[in-house]
């Protein structure tokens, strides 16, 4: 595109992580600062009946036991349901029933350790569809009283946090007119986030009333509205400082745990408190994943075109539903693939059990979701004769033409979904028979998952930006979005230094934040960041633009359109001799007689995503996102008999977007990728009968290691761009992770003819499974490992 | 983590505790002696300090024996055997030449055990004395047939290894006692050894640790056959009557067939949070017939 810096593979500007004084929320201390220590219920469901700690109050250093009591109120994102410390019940194994706050940690530790609780157990409910039953115990029985936002639709009087529908065009007709149909349920348990940097708060109240926060959050914003409104203060007086994050994955969208350090601190005085969690407290006190069940039924013609699809979506939401409620939005607006369907019929349910609580992950509910639906796609392609990339593109969304499941035509710029698909197919040599290991016992297949995806968010998600420029000609970049990571503070430097001609590295973009002083993001969630923030940024620097060639213009005399800015220089158009430098009019351009004009030079800009749509509680039908992103993704497994391991030797993933940085495309594809492997292989949160989360550790809470990177990940952007999108460029970081679980799946189908229905495909479930579906292949092991002789 | 009573708290620090660093074996166990059940040894401490965090042990005092000299020994003689002192670390064995050559299976075990930070600190007695059933080292250290050096303030003791363990994360250890050495006598002439280590991730803990350990197999009187395993039982253990099996004078296709049933036999794994019991059986059963296979045809 003839540019000099966008679309180039730039090192990222945030060097000191590397060089490691980069600083994070967990680095942060204030001088006078005390720590809370949280006490957690060894109960899923028990009534509280009484808290004893006068022997913790004894305890040299400490300030203050706090109890539900205290806090007789309910805080949460999209629905009030979440005590501070347990009211009445406790709703989880780990739920916080007590907390204590010390002048030191260890006197912290050892107050905690000398609470009493008494209980009376209740029986749990530990799956989401028992949760259902009409009998099942309640949750939360005072479900009719909570505050909760109005496109959430809980149910009083049963577990049901939110009840989402899908109906477009008529469901009977379709399967009346389908040949072939695939009914499925499909399970995926609750996981977590896995970020490497456990959640920490520092909050003090000021003697004028202003509540500050350090803490590890995604949206500084998000949390500076969620916390005002939860606590009843006003935003200007609530100041939320954002510092680097260490990683978040969804796990730190919204409000996390800020109000805890800030009601204490308002408790003793404004005296600054910190609540740091450990490795297991951050299993148990911050909310992970839900789990899933989607039960799908999909009928296509015996030509091969998706004619009707009917899903059951059961989110099981823990114990407090965050933003798993708008998770269940998620899947339920998109219940399938990036696929045209007549007749789409769907129901999405978050379910409050007595499990940990959940909320968003990278994704937001759609490599869940792929998982089932690209495994309904091939298991119809195989029941249709089909070849599955021939059916996925006989099915694929159109731009332009194509009808979405909410009743969106698809805008003619919206992407290359087909492109996509035949890419992968060419990088995984499709139809070319994988080559079969030497060890009989190991096999080799091929498989491949499409996907698309939109930020999930409200139609005025708004983002603004604004660039001051210096007086050596150097600009600050002021934005909201937070840095995790992701890398977008590069791509925005990136964009500034393409306008205004001017090198990388007279640009700043601070990693910190705080929102008294920053403009206003909503969220840096939903892969939006870079989209929203980008195009607010450009209209700054055009705002910049202009009132620099206003300047310009009046030095030489010309109208404002005959200026140009090249080289960080605004000069005559034709005439590159006359110039001044944005040095020289940064702070106000003075004649050689001292008279002076313009003034020191700030661009402003906003964005608020165009033409979106609240969806018709009754149909769905809306336009949910601004932009989709779509890709596929495929793989080459190998499957080991004796060990029970799936390994991917080769990973591809075609994007359909440009990049604006080839190289932060690539952090985000092997690292969504790996992650994505992960979660189809090996990840999941394992409960005890009783409740109890058993594995709340890196031990056996399995992450990938270095070594189980796959040895080959290709990947390729299509550069098809949206034409209101920075550079055409739309969102990639949620994306890169979507189609693993589900491509994995349908290779594992292809490579020993078993079909799976349940993730993580760990050993145990693929040697199970074996055993029940090709017993023989066993049999086929045991004779290749007869010892000869 | 602890649950007293009706309240859980995870710590994030360690307990309380007095910490002793002596300079001579004497007064280390004279240390042990004076504080019997509340006093720990600490070595690598990558199993310590983790149950020390999460309540699983609270030791009044810690003795730490880096400081001892001479218990940094890592010695082989010869026709006799290698002497490995307390602290000598997983580390360090891994790049020793004579580990590598003599016991190969000790060597694969150790390739496997942890991460390379862990290995840096971990001893091989400290694996050996955690004895958790998923310890690595063990199933090798029991093919080989070492012996464990246990000294106290009475005086001091060589039991078998196979001895050693009474049950998950108990030894035979009186409080007073601590292991100062393991000696690994010379492996049979011409042995050859693997530790296959079934995981679910790099750098994880054994589902099924199998050691193997073959000499002489194509010559019924010379040929000696060893197998032991971990994550199959409370604690790591070795299946004797493989031994004696393959003295037997039959093919090795139909005693092969005869190790399996028995090794299947002998083991009772369960099912936990990192593999079901039917996943163990499967890789105890595939696992040895692999290692057969590969070390009595190779």
């Amino acid at each position: 595109m003839g540019t000099k810096y966008v679309g180039k593979p730039i090192p990222r500007i945030d060097i000191d992580k590397v060089a490691g004084d980069a600083e994070y929320a967990y680095d942060f201390t204030l001088p006078g600062m005390v720590y809370a220590k949280l006490v957690a219920a060894p109960y899923a469901h028990a009534k509280i009946l009484k808290i004893k700690y006068d022997e913790a109050l004894k305890v040299p250093g400490v300030l203050a036991v706090f109890t539900g009591a205290d806090f007789p109120f309910k805080v949460g994102i999209y629905a009030a349901d979440r005590d501070v410390l347990a009211r009445e019940k406790v709703l989880y194994y780990g739920h916080p029933v007590a907390a204590v706050v010390a002048e030191t940690l260890e006197a912290a530790e050892k107050a905690a350790e000398l609470i009493e609780v008494e209980y009376e157990p209740l029986p749990p409910v530990l799956d989401a569809l028992e949760a259902l039953k009409p009998d099942a115990p309640l949750v939360h029985e005072k479900l009719h009283e909570y505050k909760h936002a109005p496109f959430i639709y809980p149910k009083p009087g049963t577990n049901i946090a939110t009840h989402l529908k899908l109906r477009k065009g008529n469901i009977e007709e379709g399967f009346s007119k389908a040949d072939v149909v695939v009914e499925n349920t499909y399970y995926e348990p609750l996981i977590s986030q896995g970020y490497l940097e456990n959640w920490v708060g520092i909050a003090r109240v000021k003697s004028d009333g202003t509540v500050e926060i350090w803490s590890s959050h995604q949206s500084p914003f998000a949390v500076r509205n969620l916390l005002a409104t939860s606590l009843g203060l006003p935003i200007h007086k609530v100041v939320v400082h954002h510092m680097y994050l260490g990683g978040g994955f969804g796990g730190k969208a919204g409000l996390l745990l800020e109000h805890i350090p800030v009601l204490f601190s308002m408790k003793l005085g404004g005296r600054p408190v910190r609540l740091e969690l450990n490795r297991e407290e951050n299993y148990f006190y911050m909310a992970q994943r839900a789990g899933y069940y989607f039960k799908m039924k999909t009928g296509v013609t015996k030509d091969g075109k998706l004619i009707a699809h009917k899903g059951e979506y059961i989110l099981d939401a823990g114990a407090y539903a965050d933003y798993t409620v708008n998770v269940a939005r998620s899947v339920g607006l998109k219940p399938f693939g990036p696929y045209e369907i007549e007749h789409v019929y769907a129901d999405a349910y978050a379910v409050y059990t007595n499990k940990i609580p959940t909320t968003a992950f990278r994704g937001f509910g759609l490599m869940e979701l792929y998982f089932a639906s690209e495994r309904q796609m091939d298991l119809l392609a195989k029941k249709l004769g089909m070849d599955p990339v021939e059916f996925r593109l006989k099915n694929v969304l159109i731009p332009g033409k194509s009808i979405t499941h909410t009743q969106e035509r698809l805008r003619e710029d919206a992407g290359d979904p087909a492109g996509a698909i035949r890419e992968a197919a060419k990088l995984i040599e499709w139809g070319k028979p994988p080559e079969q290991p030497k060890e009989p016992w190991k096999f080799r297949g091929k498989g491949i998952a499409a996907f698309w995806k939109g930020p999930v968010q409200p139609s005025n998600a708004a983002s603004s930006a604004i660039v001051k420029l210096n007086d050596d000609g150097s600009v600050d970049v002021l934005v909201g979005t937070g840095e995790m990571g992701q890398g977008t503070i590069t791509a925005l430097a990136q964009i500034v230094a393409e306008e205004l001609g001017i090198p990388i590295e007279k640009i700043r973009i601070a990693p910190e934040r705080r929102t008294d002083m920053v403009p206003y993001t909503w969220q840096t969630v939903g892969s939006r960041g870079l989209f929203s923030e980008g195009q607010a940024l450009i209209r700054a620097l055009e705002d910049l633009k202009s009132q620099i060639k206003k300047v310009a213009a009046q030095v030489f005399r010309v109208f404002e359109d005959q200026i140009e800015i090249r080289d960080g220089k605004a000069c005559v158009v034709g005439e590159p001799w006359e110039c001044i430098s944005l040095a020289e009019m940064a702070l106000g351009y003075m004649y050689p007689n001292g008279n002076t004009i313009g003034g020191p030079l700030i661009g402003r800009g906003s964005h608020v995503p165009v033409r979106t749509s609240i969806p018709d509680p009754e149909t769905g039908k809306s336009v949910p996102a601004p932009f989709y992103t779509f890709g596929a993704g495929a793989v080459e497994v190998e499957v080991d008999l004796i060990t029970g391991r799936v390994k991917v030797l080769k990973a591809v993933m075609v994007l359909d977007t440009p990049a604006i940085n080839p190289m932060l495309v690539a952090g985000q594809v092997y690292g969504g990728t790996v992650m994505g492997i992960n979660i189809g292989l090996l990840e999941e949160l394992k409960f005890d009968k009783n409740g109890r989360l058993m594995n709340p550790n890196f031990t056996d809470y399995k992450l990938a290691r270095a070594a189980d990177i796959p040895e080959e990940m290709i990947f390729k952007c299509l550069g098809v761009g949206q034409k209101d999108a920075p550079y055409g460029a739309k969102g990639v970081g949620e994306l890169t992770m979507l189609p693993w679980p589900g491509a994995i799946a349908n290779a594992i189908a292809n490579a020993i003819g078993v079909e799976l229905y349940e993730l993580p495909m760990k050993p145990d479930k693929i040697i199970e499974e074996v055993k029940k579906q090709r017993p023989e292949l066993l049999e086929k092991v045991r004779e290749a490992l007869k010892v000869k002789g | 983590m602890a649950a007293s009573k009706s309240i859980i708290v995870f710590h994030t620090l360690l307990p309380e505790f007095e910490y002793f660093r002596p300079k001579t074996l004497q007064e280390a166990l004279e240390l042990l002696d004076k504080y019997k059940g509340d006093a720990r040894i600490l070595a690598g401490g990558t199993d310590l300090l983790v149950d020390m965090r999460m309540r699983l042990k609270q030791p009044k005092y810690v003795i730490d024996i880096k400081g001892i000299d001479e218990l940094h020994t890592l010695k082989y003689e010869e026709g006799k055997g290698l002497t490995i002192g307390a602290t000598v670390t997983l580390d360090e064995l891994l790049n020793n030449k004579i580990v590598k050559e003599k016991y190969y299976v000790l060597w694969d075990a150790i390739r496997q055990l942890a991460d390379t930070h862990l290995r840096m600190k971990a001893t091989l007695v400290g694996n050996i004395c955690n004895a958790s059933p998923a310890a690595d080292s063990a199933p090798a250290l029991l093919v080989l047939k070492a012996k464990v050096n246990i000294a106290s303030v009475n005086g001091t003791r060589t039991v078998e290894i196979k001895d050693f363990f009474k049950w998950v994360k108990k030894t035979i250890l009186e409080p007073n006692e601590m292991v100062t050495s393991i000696f690994i006598p010379e492996p049979p002439e011409g042995a050859k050894g693997r530790y296959l280590k079934f995981v679910r991730s790099a750098e994880d803990l054994a589902l099924v640790g199998i050691a193997a350990l073959v000499a002489n197999p194509k010559d019924p009187a010379k040929r000696i056959v060893r197998i032991a395993l971990s994550s199959v039982a409370p604690t790591p253990v070795i299946v004797e009557e493989v031994e004696e099996l393959f003295k037997q004078d039959k093919p090795l296709s139909e005693l092969a067939e005869e190790a399996v049933k028995l090794v299947k036999s002998k083991v009772s794994p369960i099912t936990d949070v990192r593999a079901t019991k039917e996943l163990r059986e499967h890789m105890v059963e595939f696992g040895t017939r692999y290692l057969l296979k590969t070390l009595l045809e190779g």
